[in-house]
């Protein structure tokens, strides 16, 4: 039986109210606005889907992410990073976690960047290393021992 | 009430060795253990949300993490964040995995450079028992490192160094400075019911695969078909003893809450240099009021824990640098060893790692800041996949002020009283580090990198817990004897990391492993002679 604390994600019980996605888009673009060849972090929907995923693997970010909307009032997306720097740096780090937890975590995005996640990648013991093939591991042999006597010199 | 001939206390490394070598002496023996068994499916290796949960449940610091099983650590007077996993296999399942040996210097730092202790072992005492922990847990190598003496070659060949490794090695070679293939406690191929590696690169998170060498895989599955009985979240309290002065069990708590008590002639202590020193300071009673074993004053004192920098360089080329095996691609012992120019004594040992996904590159946990904004992906495309990173662990000198003691006020929850780590980086350690710092930026250098970060000390970096409760020949300034018995306690036993004399500068599971088989061979072969409580 597996220790429930460090099995599956947990099913996500509370869900951010639309008013605080429609937030966490804006602030979302601040932090991850799009490029020539990246998308904004909002259309990626960081805000929707991303976000349902994200909370789902890490339900401790939610009371963070809902408290730094709270904190934010009327705050400009640009001005409530600040704020909340000054202010509560635990809720910066959830809103910085969840946007880029969201934005990484989607295929488009990977595709992009040409990362292909963890994946298997079958190991070829029968290939001859090319620091082998090219002497390198020889010659690091060849200038001798580099551990010290364990005997005093005197 | 339950009864064993021989109880241990922690089912991780040093445990799941006792357990094999007892089972299979027809030694009855139970185990308590504060965890449960992991399923390798519940890993997140194979989740897209893998980086996330490696931030929190799957997070190697206990106070992170805040798992049932876990207790809390106050760390607030530690310059290092203590590193660690409960479960059936202990922190081997989330250790790196990495399988170095210490270095005959290492046990004789008093004699060549005057400072710390000598252990009362030597490298040739430990080194057909290094062998043989190398065939048990199914070491990956190449054979003829000149960092190393002679002796048995690695029971399988080598991982993959990537182009990482590569691009390191042509730089050392072009220096000629040392480098290796780093010795991995990881199958590259089928090996003893293990399948091959497959180069997840989350061995810190758990194997999926199950190559990588944790003991509830290598160990404790035979252990338990020989007959040892593993009891899974059970708690240690306390050792108990007999007014003659030996152990006689433990006080334990389940999962469930329920309190319970274990009667054993023999107890082994091997719930690592945080846990061991917590119970044996949890275990003060009339006639051992500093707590058990401490007559010596010395349980809790001389923590070690290797202070780690981290050295990143920036490459123009994607080397795919987030791939393969985490422990060490290669290793590098050219400034290992004591030189009396460079102003501190003894030295460091590098590993060459993977440095992370997507969201490492945009929250960089080690060297590099995160960048917000316009820049942002300008950030993370210089970080992904093209960066290599130098990961130096500086030898740590023992010092009574860093320690582990019970705090006032802080308990687990269960009720039972938690440690308090106080632990300051040395000034030869900073000297230390500083001094490998400066190679390690030549290093990357001459390998091209346009660009270099560094982090000079690395808080969430105390996986090397060490030195709790050391060995040696004298009682008065020592806690156990080279076979890890309490001097004062003849039938209790510590075989964890907690024994150290001193640090060295390599990752310890191969010596913590070499050292529990050698104790635990030892009590088999004079079982008869073993005082036991009426």
């Amino acid at each position: 039986m597996s220790d429930p604390t460090t099995a599956q994600p947990i099913e996500l019980t509370t869900s951010p109210a639309p008013q605080v996605r429609t937030w966490l888009a804006a602030v979302a673009d601040v932090l991850i606005p799009a490029s020539d060849d990246m998308p904004s972090a909002s259309e990626v929907d960081v805000q929707g889907r991303q976000l349902d995923i994200v909370l789902g693997a890490r339900p401790d970010l939610t009371a963070a992410v809902v408290r730094a909307h709270e904190l934010a009032g009327d705050s400009t997306p640009e001005a409530v990073l600040d704020l909340l720097a000054g202010s509560d740096p635990e809720a910066l780090d959830a809103v910085r976690m969840v946007v880029a937890g969201g934005y990484y975590i989607h295929p488009d995005v990977r595709s992009r960047l040409g990362y292909t996640g963890q994946e298997p990648r079958q190991v070829r013991v029968d290939v001859v290393p090319d620091y082998i093939e090219d002497g390198l591991l020889e010659r690091v042999m060849e200038r001798g021992p580099i551990f010290r006597n364990d005997e005093p010199t005197s | 009430m339950l009864e064993t001939d021989v109880l241990i206390i922690g089912a991780g490394a040093a445990g799941g060795v006792a357990a094999d070598a007892l089972s299979k002496a027809g030694v009855d023996v139970v185990c308590l253990e504060q965890g449960e068994w992991q399923a390798p499916a519940d890993y997140p290796a194979q989740r897209s949300t893998y980086e996330l949960e490696a931030r929190k449940q799957w997070s190697a610091s206990p106070n992170i993490r805040g798992g049932q099983r876990d207790y809390p650590i106050d760390e607030s007077d530690s310059d290092i964040a203590p590193l660690m996993f409960a479960g059936v296999g202990g922190s081997t399942i989330m250790y790196a995995a990495d399988w170095p040996r210490l270095l005959p210097s290492d046990f004789r730092v008093r004699s060549l450079d005057g400072c710390a202790d000598d252990w009362p072992i030597r490298y040739q005492d430990l080194q057909p028992f290094y062998e043989r922990t190398d065939r048990d847990f199914g070491v990956s190598g190449v054979a003829g490192d000149p960092a190393y003496p002679d002796g048995e070659d690695p029971p399988l060949p080598p991982l993959p160094i990537g182009q990482i490794g590569m691009k390191m090695a042509r730089a050392h070679d072009k220096l000629g400075w040392h480098w290796w293939p780093a010795a991995q406690s990881v199958s590259s191929v089928a090996h003893n019911g293990r399948r091959a590696c497959v180069q997840w690169g989350t061995c810190m998170q758990g194997c999926p695969e199950g190559a990588k060498a944790s003991t509830d895989v290598t160990h404790w599955p035979a252990a338990i078909a020989r007959g040892a009985k593993l009891i899974t979240g059970a708690r240690v309290s306390r050792i108990l003893m007999s007014p003659a002065g030996l152990a006689t069990g433990a006080e334990f708590v389940s999962s469930d809450g329920t309190w319970d008590e274990i009667r054993a002639n023999i107890v082994i202590l091997a719930a690592n240099a945080v846990g061991t020193p917590r119970i044996l300071l949890n275990s003060a009673t009339s006639g051992h009021e500093a707590g058990l074993a401490n007559s010596s004053g010395l349980v809790g004192r001389r923590l070690m824990v290797h202070p780690f920098a981290n050295v990143l360089g920036y490459f123009d080329e994607d080397l795919e640098s987030w791939n393969g095996h985490v422990g060490a691609k290669i290793a590098c012992f050219e400034f290992y060893e004591t030189d009396p120019s460079r102003g501190f004594v003894r030295g460091a040992k590098w590993s060459l790692a993977p440095t992370g996904g997507p969201l490492a590159a945009a929250l960089p946990p080690r060297a590099g800041n995160d960048v917000w904004g316009p820049e942002h992906h300008a950030q993370v495309r210089k970080h992904l996949g093209r960066t290599i990173s130098w990961g130096i662990f500086g030898e740590d000198l023992p010092d009574l002020d860093n320690r582990v003691e019970i705090d006032e006020s802080l308990t687990d929850s269960d009720g039972i009283p938690a440690p308090k780590l106080t632990y300051r980086m040395s000034e030869n350690s900073r000297k230390l580090l500083d001094f490998n710092i400066d190679k390690a930026v030549e290093s990357l250098r001459a390998a091209g990198a346009y660009d270099i970060a560094t982090e000079s000390l690395m808080r969430y970096s105390g996986w090397h817990l060490l030195g709790t409760a050391r060995m040696g020949d004298d009682p008065a300034d020592s806690v156990v004897d080279q076979y890890g018995r309490a001097h004062d306690v003849p039938n209790l036993f510590i075989i964890d990391g907690s024994v150290f004399v001193t640090s060295g500068a390599v990752n310890p599971t191969s010596t913590i492993a070499a050292l529990a088989l050698r104790s635990v061979e030892h009590l088999i072969a004079h079982r008869r002679d073993q005082a036991v409580p009426a």
